[in-house]
């Protein structure tokens, strides 16, 4: 059944964004940490998943958030059309020490893990610096590597929790 | 269920009524087959592992995903969580589908002919940021005795504009929110709040639907959204195997 839904539905409206095709960065999300677990299963040691899983507890209430949004109110009536997020107002605010730091390792691994996919977001999460942008392309660069088998000495191995 | 025991490492995407179930079809991750472990009436979808080491990334949480919704189609299902690597054939029968069985059981009944929905609203942020101006006149005061002046003088005016925003969208949200969530409901078996995943998230919920009840569903989903265009917009994603939905043990 899902398979036969996994083309883009448009409502009679329109006004609901729908998708079921597990490739969607949303449904990867959706299901990162969800699921059945005992605690004597073996954990595979996974590519900043166990950060990625706080990532709603992030930012929410950050003086970068603050300040973005003093950002987009003062520049409302400028705006005529334009109503998605205003990324390029991250760039030259790099006050919010910790936080901001907290954000971009965040960020980076889920780059990594989600790759392009994340744009499908359409500007809900900001642009990181250049800084971020590398380092979470060299994990992946790392991840592919290792995944096409070049790694055997990769630092990401399985651990056990017990 | 497969033929040959393996003493191989597994992984294990789910867990599946052991009777009634086609064999697994499609390959699990590094193109492994996907196979059944059965014990009594319940079965867990695995495949095997190469050596000791599994690389968990976007392409294996991808396969973990698809496999788990191809069996979606096939009968119910229990999603394990993303990353469970279980020593071999035995172990999985001793520790997960023997002193589990009953429970696994109950809830395979529990989701059968049942679909995850995850609904989430998004604030469109000129609107709503329209809207706090409007509504709030402390808001706009402050707005407009910083507007023109250097950023650098009025670092924590601005500050404090945003934390007046950010407490605006906590009101709308505390309002917004659980309306939606109540809607919908009524058309759901159970539901999961959740929390925003970022500030301009509305609403954050995900719903245990009967298949036969999808349609009607869907609908009140589109009647929300119709209600609140060019303020919240929606996002749809199902139908997906219930991983919100499921439990073993207490608080596991």
């Amino acid at each position: 059944m899902a398979t036969g839904m996994q083309q883009p539905y448009r409502g009679g409206s329109g006004y609901v964004a729908r998708s079921s095709s597990s490739g969607l960065y949303d449904v990867l999300e959706l299901i990162l940490d969800k699921g059945l677990v005992i605690d004597v299963f073996v954990r595979v040691s996974l590519i900043g998943i166990e950060i990625l899983t706080i990532d709603a507890r992030i930012v929410i209430a950050s003086v970068d958030t603050y300040l973005r949004f003093a950002e987009a109110v003062n520049r409302l009536d400028l705006m005529s059309t334009e109503t998605q997020g205003l990324p390029e107002l991250m760039e030259g605010i790099t006050e919010g020490g910790a936080s901001k730091k907290t954000k971009g390792i965040v960020q980076g691994a889920k780059e990594a893990l989600f790759g392009d996919e994340d744009e499908e977001e359409e500007g809900e999460e900001e642009k990181e610096p250049a800084t971020t942008r590398r380092r979470s392309t060299s994990t992946t660069a790392k991840r592919r590597q290792a995944a096409s088998g070049s790694s055997s000495g990769s630092s990401r191995r399985r651990k056990k929790s017990s | 269920m497969a033929g040959n025991p393996s003493n191989s490492p597994l992984y294990v995407y789910g867990v599946v009524p052991s009777k009634g179930t086609t064999g697994p079809a499609g390959a699990g991750i590094d193109d492994r087959p996907v196979q059944l472990v059965a014990h009594g009436e319940v079965a867990a979808l695995t495949s095997s592992v190469a050596d000791d080491f599994l690389e968990a990334g976007r392409q294996e949480l991808l396969t973990h995903s698809r496999v788990l919704e191809e069996a979606m189609d096939r009968s119910a299902v229990l999603p394990m969580r993303f990353g469970v690597v279980m020593p071999d054939e035995q172990t999985i029968r001793d520790r997960l589908l023997d002193p589990y069985a009953e429970e696994l059981e109950g809830q395979l009944r529990e989701v059968e002919g049942k679909v995850e929905v995850s609904i989430r609203g998004i604030y469109d942020e000129a609107t709503i940021l329209r809207e706090a101006l409007a509504e709030n006149r402390e808001l706009a005061e402050l707005r407009d005795s910083i507007q023109g002046k250097p950023e650098a003088a009025t670092y924590y005016e601005r500050i404090r504009l945003g934390e007046m925003v950010a407490q605006t969208l906590d009101d709308k949200r505390a309002a917004a929110g659980p309306e939606v969530i109540e809607r919908l409901s009524a058309h759901a078996v159970d539901v999961r709040v959740g929390e925003p995943v970022h500030e301009r998230m509305a609403v954050n919920g995900s719903f245990l639907v009967e298949r036969k009840r999808l349609g009607e569903f869907d609908r009140a989903v589109e009647e929300i959204g119709a209600e609140q265009a060019g303020r919240i917009r929606i996002k749809y994603t199902g139908p997906l195997p219930p991983h919100s939905f499921v439990q073993l043990g207490v608080g596991a």
